[in-house]
């Protein structure tokens, strides 16, 4: 017989056994997350069920709980047969509970655990009781009232309703519909009917139409209250009557050795409850674990414009342009434009001009507001339809490290950013070819001058043939006109070169920032967030195994 | 009939006497009562107004008025007569009773038949309910005793019979006066009276007016001092006293109310005649009630012996004509409004009445003919009317010897005090409004509707009615057999018993028939319909009303729902039972006695300085002593061993009803309790002294809490406007430090500047080339700067009003309960949808107003302007990116005199300019920016005010409001 109730324990105990880590999963990612009593309620409950289950599966754990005056150590007596209770008229009579132990062995770790003192325990060798062999492996307890001024200041009581495996409630006549009881035990524990059994005591202090009309009301009365299927024992300690019933309840549950397992069952149900009144339905609420591609884009674009890749190619490319005519122009243009009248020289303010050459010294920052914007826009789309709690979870975990993330952009892009003052080679090559083109225009220039002083108006003797030869001033004359031509055509020529070759390295730039960014952003923002996720999506399916 | 003609007969003959022989015939002629309990009662009303006419100040008008009525009286139909007659009789009825009660020494053998009659009268009179007592009780009384059942108006009989009998035992006759008075008299009526009055006669008259009666008082004030348990019949006046205080006549008040006192008196008859009476009318008549016991009091406090003479005098005058009067109306059968008419009629009479008397005690002659006078000339104007006023004016004379007679507990002008201050307490009490979720604001809102149902319930009625039947509530836990007893004690089954818990879900209220009116009428638990018997959709809000012989007059046991069941709702019914109740029978079981909810209980009436007593039910026989003993001790130890304690057996129960022996101790206790008005009115007084104090820590408690409510909601918006203002702050910093110029801003500046844009915003001034050309040239640029600045100016400030959204909440989540379920309201942890938007919007209307700055400001350097013309956009961009902060930030070196910006600017624009423009725009951003917070900042603000706005001076009016109602105690 124990064999094959062990089969049956098995099974469900391993299913308490899921519902049980899930339970310990909740209450590790619950913190910050969920109401923080309801989190230590679910820990007691696991350290409660851990303790329990690892003490004597081979005893069920019954207590007597009712009001004071109700009867529960007259009950106590008459179910072990013996007078180990005090009775009496004063209330309240019970101060400290009493434990009867049909089957002692390895009954004693539980009750150390249930903390009954030694002097109150008994035990009951059933072998010596014909016919309660079936109530092997009870531990009926007896417990103090919960409802006298007594209980205010002592919660024993209290205690042992919690952690009892099965819960007899002892009512009268009297006070069967007390809010003390009903208030805070039993529609609390509504849930938990295949391990509350409600004895109607006294009953022969009614008159037996009475006592059907009391089942009748108290029965309602426990329905309204949420226990579905109220198991009702009328009984009568003075007389006896009802006590076998009781008896017989009792020891099916105690014989089918499952008690503990559905009580505890039916808290892990109740804490589920509550944490359903405050979490929706965890099947819904299931998100992508990672952050999709589409919004990684999405931040990286906006972190981008934070830093202004955009803009800092624009810069590039026209401040290129246009400081590429201090170099590559043609010098005789610039010269000549020079002479124009310059409007901040009338201002007095002409040393204000290199000092706006030197603004474009400056590298590239991240802006921190705009950066801040564009994770907080990522939380916000990551979190809608979360509970609230969690999306700030969200928030938070992408906001980590907001406050060192505009420093790591700007210096990861300063590594790249062209600075804007910089020369390339190049530009001194054409710089230098300029000049000499310069250089042989005013040399071509002297010559023709000597040409025409010596050759045409015979000035003097002209030192060198060259010099005085006048038939060469028109080869003199076209070669001037093509070095003024091959200037203005090198300086065209390679201020589109400078352009072109902007243009090239602001589209390299832009691609190398935004790669950049997106490994920073990936790095501090993404992946943070992700860890979120995941512990959200954890935290819903240990949910939804706990709930089952 | 017989009597009835006697007595008139008397009061004439009588008339001649003084006063003061009067007097002594009445303390002497007491102890006779018993025996012919009628005539002499009839005898002594003779007397008095024999006291009175004595016309010791007037001898010679008073015959004349004498003369007049009580001819009047006499000629009366038979009808009529026999009215006065049974009204003087009803009025003995009662005083027998009282006599015993009050001198039980004195009471004869033949006192037992007079008791019954006695009791009866006293549940009508004296039984402490005034409206109760109307047309029919007294009606009954009275006729049975002489046969004589003029149809007409008993109440207006009665009133005369009051004027009269004052002299011997003043009390009871008094109440039954009182009582008529204040029954179901149409407030309608009264007041347009005294309005009228008022306007006819002006404020001179009433002085005097005041004085006279006050004088009468004195002498009933002498005449009452001895006697004690008044108090009952004499309170119900003062309640009714109030309603005439709050007319605001100032100094007549006195008058008014006296005239009020007058009003009821007559009404009585209305009542009868007229049953259909708006219950706010009643009310009413009760509050007018009250002053006038009141009144006397203080009066009797004044020189009692002065002017005896005087004070005789009115009332004799008043009492002659009311016989006439009375007979009138019972011919006349007068319809209401005719009455009204009367009562107009009589106001003004009465006063010109009264205004003589006060004449009368310095000159007799004056009076007199004054008093004979107005009565006539009133009379030949209406008929109908007429009889009234003269009833009045007897009413009067009864009234003013109620006062005298009754030992006042709260003298008038303390009362009139004390329920201003109660009705001040139930405003302001009311008026506070917990919308807070503070810590404790579940308790703070119980309380407060605990008070006003308190206030409401029961002390505002008991303040006006002290004479009220003492309304006992039957407490305790469910199934501890509460209605079995009151079924036991009522010897009926008045309310359901049973097996189910619990059994009592709505309240029954038993009381001895006589008393019944008084509670239908509904001030005590004045929320509650009153219905006959349970029905099943009644529920809690009902008020089972039945009564039962057994029971002893003056005193209403109310079966209340448990205090400790599942139904919840059953609680509070108790509490509010409890609240409304004078005594507390606490019921508690052999099994029970040591339940929690039950000490609470006793806590609680411990805590109110509740007059309690407990019911140990339900003990078996055998262990009742070790029980009993026990339960003594926890009560001893709990500081309650003094409290009167009940054992009942547990026994069978038959049709829900204990064996009587049982209950024998509670029935005499209760019995006691009735017929010892003295002993009654301690504990009613206890209950209510201990209920005033707890007013004196309950409202203060209230008051903290409103306090600290006014304190959160301070708290709360303090953190918004902290929470704001770090944000503005933040920006303000933002704007200065250059942290703006980072990102796209500086790559678009650099853009701007290094590409040589910069330097075309400024050009000469040449004869023919505009400016035009060079605008055209960089507006790509420029746009670019400008979305650059713009977009970083708005993440600035969206990012500041989302550290300060999120920092609200954060800082209400700190405020324990309120706030943080005011922070769980959706959306409030970021900024609005609308602000993104309102920002861009803000950020745009600044920037045009920068450039329409240095538009206006660039005109001021005429020298530059005619050299240099620029571009007021790229102009402005550039002193935009100046006024951030540009020499703060890593964009450039400073040189010498200035950042670039600046120096570009004073050469365009000159310092001062510059300086002015750069002011300008910096308040203004920051102008704009408050504005958008100000936006946000609403919607906080409006969460909290959804909650109700709890007003600042509530705490301040409830501590004023505790403290007036000190004084006023």
């Amino acid at each position: 017989m124990s064999v094959s109730v062990r089969a049956a324990t098995t099974e469900p105990r391993n299913d308490l056994g899921h519902r049980l880590s899930a339970l310990s999963k909740i209450v590790e990612l619950g913190p910050g997350r969920v109401d923080p009593a309801l989190i230590s309620e679910a820990g007691r409950l696991l350290l409660r069920a851990g303790d329990r289950l690892k003490l004597s599966g081979e005893h069920t754990v019954v207590a007597l709980a009712g009001g004071t005056g109700s009867g529960k150590s007259s009950l106590f007596n008459r179910i072990s047969g013996l007078e180990l209770s005090p009775t009496g008229v004063r209330r309240p009579t019970t101060a400290r509970t009493h434990a009867c132990v049909w089957g002692l062995d390895g009954a004693g770790p539980l009750l150390d655990w249930l903390q009954v003192q030694w002097r109150h325990r008994f035990a009951r060798a059933s072998a010596l009781d014909r016919g309660e062999s079936q109530l092997h492996g009870l531990i009926l307890l007896d417990l103090p009232d919960h409802d006298s001024i007594r209980a205010l200041t002592d919660h024993e009581a209290d205690r042992l309703i919690q952690v009892a495996d099965l819960i007899v409630w002892v009512l009268d006549p009297q006070k069967y519909a007390d809010a003390a009881t009903h208030t805070k035990y039993v529609s609390e524990l509504a849930g938990h009917e295949a391990v509350t059994v409600f004895a109607l005591n006294q009953a022969d202090k009614l008159a037996p139409e009475e006592l059907a009309e009391c089942v009748v009301d108290l029965s309602d009365l426990l329905k309204r209250q949420g226990v579905q299927h109220p198991r009702i024992v009328p009984t009568s300690a003075t007389t006896g009557r009802g006590v076998n019933s009781l008896k017989s309840v009792l020891a099916e549950s105690v014989v089918q050795r499952r008690a503990a397992v559905q009580r505890l069952e039916a808290d892990v149900n109740r804490i589920m409850v509550k944490f359903a009144k405050v979490m929706p339905a965890p099947e819904a609420m299931a998100v992508q674990p990672t952050v999709d591609l589409a919004r990684q884009e999405g931040l990286t674009d906006a972190l981008c414009d934070a830093v202004g890749v955009p803009a800092v190619g624009e810069a590039m490319e026209n401040v290129y342009g246009v400081r590429s005519i201090d170099w590559v122009g043609w010098p005789l243009a610039r010269w000549a434009a020079r002479l124009r009248p310059d409007p901040l020289n009338s201002l007095r303010l002409g040393n204000i001009r290199d000092e706006i050459k030197t603004v474009t010294a400056a590298s590239v920052s991240a802006q921190p507001a705009e950066v801040e914007n564009a994770v907080q826009a990522l939380a916000d789309v990551l979190g809608s339809g979360m509970p609230e709690a969690w999306r700030n979870g969200v928030r938070d975990a992408a906001r980590a490290q907001l406050g060192k993330l505009p420093e790591v952009l700007s210096k990861e892009l300063a590594e790249i950013a062209p600075s804007l003052d910089r020369v390339p080679r190049w530009w001194w090559l054409l710089k230098i070819w300029q000049y000499l083109l310069v250089v042989l225009f005013v040399a071509g220039v002297g010559w023709a001058g000597a040409i025409l002083a010596y050759g045409v108006f015979k000035v003097g003797q002209a030192p060198a043939d060259l010099l005085g030869d006048v038939s060469t001033l028109p080869w003199l004359g076209l070669m001037m006109v093509s070095v003024l031509g091959l200037g203005l055509l090198s300086a065209i020529a390679s201020r589109n070169f400078v352009v072109l070759g902007a243009g090239a390295e602001r589209e390299q730039l832009e691609r190398e920032m935004r790669r950049r960014i997106s490994v920073v952003s990936k790095e501090m923002v993404i992946q943070p967030v992700e860890q979120e996720l995941g512990r959200y999506n954890e935290f819903f399916a240990a949910l939804a195994v706990a709930r089952r | 009939m017989k009597s009835a003609a006697n007595k008139t007969a008397r009061a004439d003959g009588q008339t001649e006497r003084s006063g003061e022989a009067v007097m002594g015939g009445e303390t002497h002629e007491a102890p006779e009562v018993p025996e012919a309990p009628q005539e002499q009662t009839i005898t002594f009303q003779a007397l008095q107004p024999g006291d009175e006419g004595p016309g010791s100040t007037a001898p010679v008008d008073v015959p004349e008025d004498a003369g007049d009525t009580a001819p009047g009286g006499e000629a009366a139909d038979a009808a009529s007569a026999g009215g006065s007659g049974g009204e003087g009789a009803s009025a003995p009825a009662e005083d027998l009773p009282r006599v015993e009660a009050g001198e039980p020494s004195d009471a004869d053998a033949e006192t037992t038949r007079p008791a019954e009659q006695g009791r009866d009268a006293e549940n009508a009179g004296g039984g402490a309910a005034p409206e109760e007592a109307s047309g029919e009780t007294v009606g009954d009384l009275f006729r049975p005793a002489h046969a004589v059942s003029s149809g007409a108006a008993p109440g207006s009989l009665f009133q005369p019979a009051q004027g009269l009998p004052s002299g011997t035992t003043p009390r009871s006759l008094f109440q039954p006066a009182q009582e008529g008075s204040s029954s179901g008299s149409p407030g309608s009526l009264f007041r347009p009276a005294q309005d009228t009055a008022v306007e006819e006669t002006g404020g001179s008259l009433f002085e005097p007016a005041r004085h006279d009666r006050q004088d009468t008082r004195n002498a009933t004030g002498t005449q009452n001092a001895p006697d004690t348990g008044d108090a009952t019949g004499s309170q119900s006046l003062q309640g009714a006293g109030n309603a005439a205080g709050p007319l605001d006549f100032g100094i007549l008040q006195d008058v008014h109310d006296t005239w009020d006192a007058w009003d009821t008196g007559q009404t009585v008859p209305d009542a009868d005649d007229a049953p259909a009476t708006s219950p706010a009318a009643d009310t009413a008549v009760h509050e007018e009630a009250p002053h006038i016991t009141a009144e006397p009091a203080t009066e009797a406090e004044h020189g009692p012996d002065d002017d005896l003479a005087a004070d005789s005098v009115s009332p004799a005058e008043l009492a002659s004509p009311a016989a006439a009067e009375v007979q009138e109306d019972a011919i006349a059968q007068e319809d209401t409004e005719a009455r009204e008419d009367a009562d107009v009629g009589e106001d003004a009479e009465a006063r010109v009445g009264a205004e003589a008397e006060p004449d009368a005690v310095a000159s007799v002659d004056a009076e007199a003919r004054t008093e004979p006078e107005a009565p006539a000339g009133t009379a030949s104007r209406h008929d109908p009317a007429w009889p009234d006023p003269v009833t009045r004016a007897d009413p009067e004379s009864g009234a003013d010897q109620l006062r005298r007679v009754r030992e006042v507990p709260l003298p008038k002008p303390v009362s009139r005090a004390l329920s201003a201050a109660l009705a001040g307490l139930r405003d302001s009490v009311g008026g506070v409004r917990l919308g807070l979720e503070v810590p404790g604001v579940d308790e703070a809102r119980k309380a407060q509707t605990e008070i006003l149902a308190q206030i409401q319930d029961y002390v505002i009625p008991r303040v006006h009615m002290s004479t009220a039947p003492a309304l006992v509530a039957v407490v305790g836990s469910t199934g501890a057999g509460k209605s079995t007893l009151v079924n036991t004690l009522a010897a009926a089954k008045v309310s359901t018993t049973g097996v189910r818990r619990p059994t009592t879900g709505t309240p029954v209220l038993v009381c001895h028939p006589d008393d019944g009116e008084w509670f239908a009428k509904g001030e005590v638990l004045g929320g509650l319909v009153r219905v006959d018997r349970p029905t099943p959709g009644s529920g809690l809000e009902s008020l089972v009303l039945s009564s039962s012989e057994r029971l002893p007059p003056g005193v209403a046991l109310l079966d209340t729902p448990d205090i400790d069941s599942v139904e919840e709702s059953h609680h509070a019914m108790a509490q509010r039972m409890l609240d409304a109740a004078d005594l507390w029978v606490f019921v508690t079981t052999a099994t029970r006695y040591a339940d929690a909810p039950a000490w609470n209980l006793l806590r609680l009436a411990k805590e109110r300085g509740a007059r309690i007593a407990i019911v140990l039910s339900r003990v078996p026989p055998k262990s009742r002593d070790v029980i009993d003993k026990h339960f003594a001790r926890m009560l001893q130890e709990y500081g309650l061993g003094e409290v009167e304690r009940f054992v009942v057996n547990e026994t069978t129960i038959t049709a829900g009803r204990l064996p009587e022996q049982e209950i024998s101790e509670l029935r005499m206790w209760l019995t006691e309790l009735s017929v010892d008005d003295q002993r009654r009115e301690q504990a009613v007084k206890a209950t209510l002294d201990g209920v005033l104090n707890s007013f004196r820590s309950r409202v203060p408690a209230l008051a903290r809490h409103m306090e600290a409510q006014v304190a959160l909601r301070a708290e709360l918006r303090t953190d918004v406007d902290a929470a704001y203002m770090g944000a503005l702050a933040e920006i303000d910093d933002a704007f200065g430090d250059g942290s703006l110029l980072r990102g796209e801003v500086l790559a678009r500046w650099q853009d701007f500047a290094g590409s040589g844009d910069l330097m075309k915003t400024l050009h000469l001034r040449r004869p023919g080339r505009q400016a035009a050309k060079s605008a055209q040239q960089a507006p790509a640029r420029l746009h670019a700067l400008r979305a650059a600045l713009r977009s970083a100016l708005e993440a600035v400030i969206v990012s500041a009003g989302q550290r300060a959204a999120e920092e609200v909440v954060l800082r209400w989540r700190q405020r324990d309960g309120a706030g943080e379920r005011l922070a769980d309201t959706p959306g409030l942890g970021r900024p609005s949808e609308e602000f993104a938007r309102r920002v861009g919007r803000t950020v745009g209307a600044w920037q045009e107003h920068v450039i329409g700055l240095i538009r206006s400001g660039g005109v001021t350097k005429r020298s530059v302007a005619k050299l240099v013309g620029f571009d007021e956009e790229a102009l402005s961009m550039v002193f935009v990116m100046g006024l951030l902060g540009y020499g703060n930030s890593d964009v450039a070196a400073v040189s010498g005199t200035g950042t670039l910006p600046e120096r570009l600017l004073r050469g365009v624009l000159g310092a001062e300019a510059l300086r002015s423009i750069g002011t300008k725009a910096r308040s203004d951003l920051r102008a704009r920016v408050s504005v958008l917070f100000d936006e946000e900042t609403f919607r906080y603000v409006q969460v909290l005010d959804e909650v109700g706005i709890p007003d600042e001076a509530a705490a301040k009016r409830l501590y004023q409001a505790t403290y007036n109602l000190e004084v006023a105690r």
